[in-house]
């Protein structure tokens, strides 16, 4: 198979249109008579809409379209909960929450027109944290319903009972924030109404057909009405999954002023519109044996969603019960609260929920093995599940190199503890964590399934329809690789066809690290069946029997005799120009054998990932400043179809993770971002990162493309742990409330002084 | 709002147009001359995905006013390769997996020309240290750095 790049280290399809500078992303795309499209938002985090004067606005020369919450649909909009307007009707709930929007012949007039409304607004009493809002007697944030969006509580085995067997029980709050997404590319759409009088829609997401669904829903119209196309998405982390309000901003414009609108986010938008991760707080309370094997576990978490729950219901559910299922546990007991707060909306965010339970429990494990004098390593290793296994929660182990991974990751960064080399006051210390996550997911409905139409040209070469959504990642480069592998053509000979939900077949898009393992194996069934046609077809023009057939290097050749051949190209052509022909096209679907989860068992994911990470840092005991000076991530992805992109989502996710646990931090005061760029909101440079390194480890699970497994999500979950664990080991401070800040460091150092002063006195 | 007439060479190409005061030289680049390649990513500097080549100096320009830029030389990224034949950075780019998203390439991709226009043999902090003001969130930066340290050898041996 000499054309084959499976395994192989591949540059992504769409690699030579983006370093051209000529990929289109939304905001890149213009049609003729379009206008440009901003939008109001609230200044108060909860206050009644007195009045909306728009008639100023409405009469700037230029203006085309000055929309309020009265000219929305009926219809509310959201996830979990649908409860939302389009623009606010009535009541704002967040600083930052859509109240006018306004479409002009260009973004400076658009602009200078927002200065020209007034809206009254009643301030009223707002509550900005889930204390506040679950206390007794609070107000409700939504109408009718209380401000608990959703509860999650299991109790499996005995819990009570593995508590008191245990030599070691050990309870902690930990506490994390939320983190932006921060893609380079803010949300952009571009809308308008075609010939026939559909809603066209170009925009940056992870998923063409939830947006459209959602689209559909909240214009109240129906999804055949709509063709959605996924620009080129310049990342998305989980914030471009469902929850903005852009393209449903957008697409209202557009069905309003019946011309093309484009709204593109600017950064300081972006930051109020979009969602950042959900900030949990969470006790965990873990009961060890002498020798460190979890014997019971109790977790409590507290998270706030902010004024609408979009995605968070699903977000706190991970947190609850998915780091479970990499150990190997009897005794567990959850009691989770999600709270509605009139903070900006939480979403999702690559690891989807892991990330905070990750923290809290490989934090909790390394305090736990210290305390019992065990080697960390060793505890993780003793209770990893393993290959086979089925977890408390029903999960079928089908694979897993966890084991693999603690041992890669922990040989590439030396236990260095102690003084730093400078030999000053900074102090070195060693980390690490570990994680799991999941491939696919049957809960977000009965499906979790995958299609690929395969189109062949005239000249031997193939297009490949799929809505599943490449946001940087490498899908498009993924799919490649498998049809052009199971064809026997060059990678040059395929493309992939943006998803665009009038051609694509439906997917359901980037999110629960599925592409790989979906899309894949629909590929792979897709080439299965154009392979058979060819060869099929092929049996009739050479009068050879089909078992003496076989497809290689692009053509149907005789095994025996090999001038007995026809090229994909010539078989394309032929099979239409002959009595009764047609273009060659063949479809492939996969679903995963999952099954929806019950009272919250069930096997919900075809494969699960795993990874582990160790660091060093630095830290100043002057300054307080930690810095990761080494950095070390394992990813079990199965398989590696393309290592070169493995290893960038490997970095790139230590990078975020990285970010999140020591600077990131959106700062809200009363309800108010006060970060809303990336000067005060600061993402990791160049400059202040180590050089990342990644390893694989391939455990080729049994349902994955030729044993692959979701790559990326796994690999963001153990840095901030791994990060924590390691100021630890450097200090003997232990941080449980993330970020960890300099002050935060250097309080910790300051009380411990203190203690041992008074100790002494 | 006044409107100037400005005379600007872009990627090699004259242009005399009239301009709002206020425009921004990246809005000029994206929206009148229909350059996107050019991407806006902050409006505030900080990101780099607007880095340009202003008379061979990176600027970004999200921060420059469109009349500065009268009677000078921009380089944008359309202009880096020459006809169908890839700049090594672009190449290199695209080899090492110095991109993903892709949102940032183009900024960076500027940044890191300017920096071998000054330094052709650069160290790894030194490469760091210029690519400072672009942000990327995809790559955690190691496969950008070796992207243009293998554009640097690649552009020496020549």
């Amino acid at each position: 198979m000499e054309h084959s790049t499976l395994g192989k280290d591949t540059p992504q399809v769409n690699a030579r249109a983006k370093v051209l500078g000529r990929a289109q992303y939304a905001g890149d795309i213009k049609l003729p008579g379009m206008l440009h499209a901003k939008v109001l938002r609230s200044p108060y985090p909860h206050a009644k809409i007195v009045r909306i004067d728009t008639s100023a606005a409405a009469a700037l020369p230029g203006v085309m379209s000055v929309l309020t919450g009265d000219d929305c649909p009926k219809s509310l909009w959201g996830g979990h909960h649908k409860e939302r307007s389009i623009l606010a009707r009535d009541v704002v709930r967040f600083a930052g929450e859509e109240v006018v929007a306004i479409a002009a012949v260009s973004e400076e007039i658009a602009r200078d027109a927002l200065d020209l409304i007034r809206v009254e607004y009643d301030e009223l009493p707002a509550l900005f944290s889930p204390q506040e809002s679950l206390t007794a007697g609070a107000s409700n944030i939504h109408t009718g319903r209380n401000n608990i969006a959703h509860a999650i509580a299991f109790d499996k085995g005995d819990v009570d009972a593995g508590f008191s067997q245990s030599h070691l029980v050990f309870e902690q709050t930990y506490s994390t924030h939320p983190q932006y997404p921060g893609y380079l590319e803010p949300m952009a759409t571009l809308a308008h109404i075609d010939v026939d009088g559909r809603l066209e829609v170009w925009a940056s997401t992870q998923s063409a057909f939830l947006a459209r669904a959602r689209l559909a829903s909240a214009l109240e119209l129906p999804v055949s009405q709509i063709r959605f196309h996924q620009a080129t998405t310049g990342g998305g982390f989980g914030g471009k999954i469902i929850e903005d309000a852009n393209s449903l901003v957008a697409g209202l414009l557009a069905l309003k002023s019946r011309k093309p609108v484009r709204l593109v986010n600017t950064r300081l938008e972006d930051f109020q519109a979009a969602c950042s991760s959900l900030p949990e707080q969470i006790t965990l309370k873990i009961g060890m044996s002498r020798d460190g094997i979890i014997l019971a576990k109790e977790v409590r978490i507290v998270a706030d969603c902010g004024a609408y729950s979009g995605l968070c219901s699903e977000i706190m559910h991970v947190s609850a019960m998915r780091s479970d299922n990499m150990h190997r546990l009897s005794n567990i007991r959850c009691h989770a609260t999600l709270a509605y707060t009139h903070n900006p909306p939480h979403g999702a965010f690559r690891g989807f929920g892991g990330s905070q339970m990750l923290f809290a429990l490989n934090s909790h494990l390394d305090t736990m093995a210290t305390k019992l004098g065990l080697d960390v390593v060793d505890v993780h290793l003793k209770n990893a599940i393993e290959r086979g296994e089925v977890s408390a929660h029903g999960w079928v182990i089908g694979s897993t190199g966890l084991k693999e991974c603690i041992a890669q990751c922990v040989e590439s960064v030396p236990r260095a503890r102690g003084e730093s080399e400078a030999g000053d006051k900074k102090r070195r210390g060693w980390g690490m964590a570990t994680a799991m996550h999941v491939s696919g997911n049957r809960t977000i409905g009965n499906w979790d399934g995958s299609t690929v139409v395969l189109k062949f040209h005239e000249d031997g070469r193939v297009l490949i329809h799929s809505g599943e959504a490449d946001m940087g990642q490498g899908a498009a480069t993924m799919l490649s690789q498998i049809v052009a592998h199971e064809l026997t053509i060059p990678l040059v000979n395929v493309h992939v066809v943006a998803p665009d939900t009038d051609i694509s077949p439906f997917c359901l898009g980037a999110l629960a690290s599925r592409v790989t393992i979906a899309g894949g194996n629909a590929a792979i069934v897709a080439a299965s069946a154009a392979r058979e046609k060819l060869l099929r077809f092929g049996a009739e023009l050479l009068k050879v029997p089909l078992e003496q057939l076989e497809l290689a290097n692009g053509m149907v050749r005789s095994k025996t005799d090999p001038t007995l051949s026809k090229t994909i190209g010539e078989l394309a052509k032929l099979h239409i120009w002959r009595e009764g022909g047609e273009g060659i096209q063949a479809q492939g679907s996969w679903d995963a054998k999952t099954t929806m989860h019950n009272n919250l068992k069930g096997n919900v994911a075809s494969a699960y990932s795993f990874a582990a990470q160790a660091v060093e840092v630095e830290v100043d005991t002057e300054t307080g400043q930690v810095v990761v000076t080494k950095s070390f991530v394992s990813d079990d992805c199965g398989k590696a179809l393309n290592p070169m992109a493995v290893h960038g989502q490997s970095n790139g996710a230590a990078a975020q993770a990285i970010g999140w646990t020591l600077y990131e931090n959106l700062l809200i005061e009363s309800g108010r971002l006060t970060n809303m760029d990336f000067a005060d909101y600061t993402m990791p440079t160049a400059d202040a990162l180590p050089r990342l390194a990644s390893g694989i480890v391939e455990s080729n699970d049994p349902n994955g493309p030729y044993g692959a497994k979701g790559a990326s999500e796994t690999a963001i979950l153990p840095g901030a742990p791994a990060i924590a664990n390691a100021v630890f080991n450097a200090i003997g401070i232990r941080i449980t409330e993330l970020p960890i800040t300099p002050e935060k460091v250097l309080a910790a150092l300051r009380a411990r002084a203190d203690q041992m002063e008074s100790a002494r006195g | 709002m006044s409107k100037h007439t400005i005379s600007i060479t872009v990627n090699r190409q004259r242009h005399q147009m009239e301009v709002p005061a206020r425009r921004l030289l990246a809005d000029l680049l994206r929206e009148d001359l229909h350059l996107t390649g050019t991407k806006r990513g902050c409006e505030t500097g900080t990101c780099g995905a607007c880095s340009v080549l202003l008379n061979g100096e990176l600027v970004k320009s999200c921060l420059s006013l469109a009349v500065q830029a009268d009677g000078c030389a921009i380089s944008t990224v359309e202009g880096l390769a020459n006809g169908d034949h890839l700049h090594p950075l672009q190449e290199c780019f695209m080899q090492c997996g110095g991109l993903q998203c892709g949102y940032c390439t183009p900024g960076f991709l500027m940044a890191a020309a300017a920096l071998l226009a000054q330094n052709p043999n650069p160290t790894e902090a030194e490469i760091r240290k210029a690519l400072n003001g672009n942000l990327c969130r995809c790559t955690g930066y190691t496969q950008i750095v070796e992207s243009v340290m293998r554009a640097a050898q690649r552009m020496n041996a020549n």
